[in-house]
């Protein structure tokens, strides 16, 4: 995946879980269209679909105690639209391992995701920053 | 019709793009047309309900759509498969939120149905509406035409 300087929220520790994050989804849309042999196939798909989705929840829960300590007034919303995410990502493995989707709903899914996760970094995660640092600022006038 | 719907429509389509891809599209002509004809091959549906009724529809040329996805994934993308529509049928549903946001602000209430796909050459979209707004982007990716019906 593309990494871009602009996706950058401003806050160290959330800009270098986002490129991690991009890193695994990366890896899993690299297996999915790769052509291995099925079985094979299969097995990595699960593997690079796992090690992304735990990253997500680590990554959720680092940003979201962030949010909580700087007292992000949106913080409802953006904890829903995570919890969410996880769902979606959480059926989909279970789904794809009990062979209920067949390879197209598996590039529906990456293809859905790689759009999704942009614009959620790109976008959506810039209001954190933003209220971070300008709570940062203040802080630091105060002392 | 007015036009002025149209306006939320194109300053969502500017600022995602823009965001996302760091692309900066230059708005070309607006037309009305009587039927949603278009000659590009990626065709995102986004069905609206709500204060306006109708459709938000993307057409993307087949090179420009695999530029896109390649310019966020970092792969080569050749064909026009299902992982490319998807991730296009995401990017207008995006964009087609933000446009709803806009709506709001000219005290309209919308909602989006998920986005649709149609691919292929010199396609009809039916729709219920006599009349179709038309805006034609041309970005450093390609061209594109966005359509706007309301029935
Ligand atoms: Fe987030």
């Amino acid at each position: 995946m593309i990494w871009r300087e602009e996706y950058k929220i401003g806050v160290e520790l959330v800009d270098e879980q986002h490129q991690e994050l991009f890193k695994r989804l990366g890896d899993f849309i690299q297996t999915v269209r790769s052509d291995q042999e099925n079985s094979e196939k299969k097995k990595e798909v699960e593997r690079t679909l796992n090690f992304m989705g735990e990253y997500v929840v680590t990554h959720f829960d680092a940003e979201e105690a962030l949010q909580k300590r700087f007292n992000y007034p949106d913080f409802e919303e953006h904890h829903q639209i995570h919890e969410d995410f996880k769902a979606e990502v959480a059926e989909f493995q279970e789904k794809y391992s009990a062979d209920e989707y067949d390879d197209d709903f598996l590039l529906e899914f990456s293809g859905r995701l790689l759009t999704w996760l942009i614009n959620h970094v790109a976008s959506t995660d810039q209001d954190i920053g933003e209220h971070i640092n300008s709570v940062k600022e203040k802080e630091e006038e105060l002392k | 019709m007015d036009v002025k719907y149209l306006n939320p429509i194109i300053a969502a389509t500017d600022s995602v793009f823009q965001t996302m891809l760091s692309v900066k599209p230059e708005k070309g002509e607006v037309s009305i047309q009587e039927d949603l004809v278009t000659d590009k091959e990626a065709n995102v549906i986004i069905g609206m309900t709500g204060d306006i009724k109708g459709s938000i529809v993307y057409s993307f040329s087949k090179e420009m759509a695999l530029k896109v996805v390649e310019a966020m994934s970092g792969m080569e993308m050749e064909e026009l498969d299902k992982f490319v529509t998807s991730a296009m049928g995401e990017l207008g549903n995006i964009i087609s939120g933000k446009a709803t946001t806009g709506l709001a602000e000219q005290d309209l209430s919308c909602d989006i149905a998920p986005p649709q796909i149609v691919t292929g050459k010199n396609i009809n979209i039916s729709s219920e509406a006599d009349k179709v707004l038309m805006v034609k982007f041309n970005t450093d990716l390609g061209e594109f035409d966005v359509g706007f019906s309301i029935n």
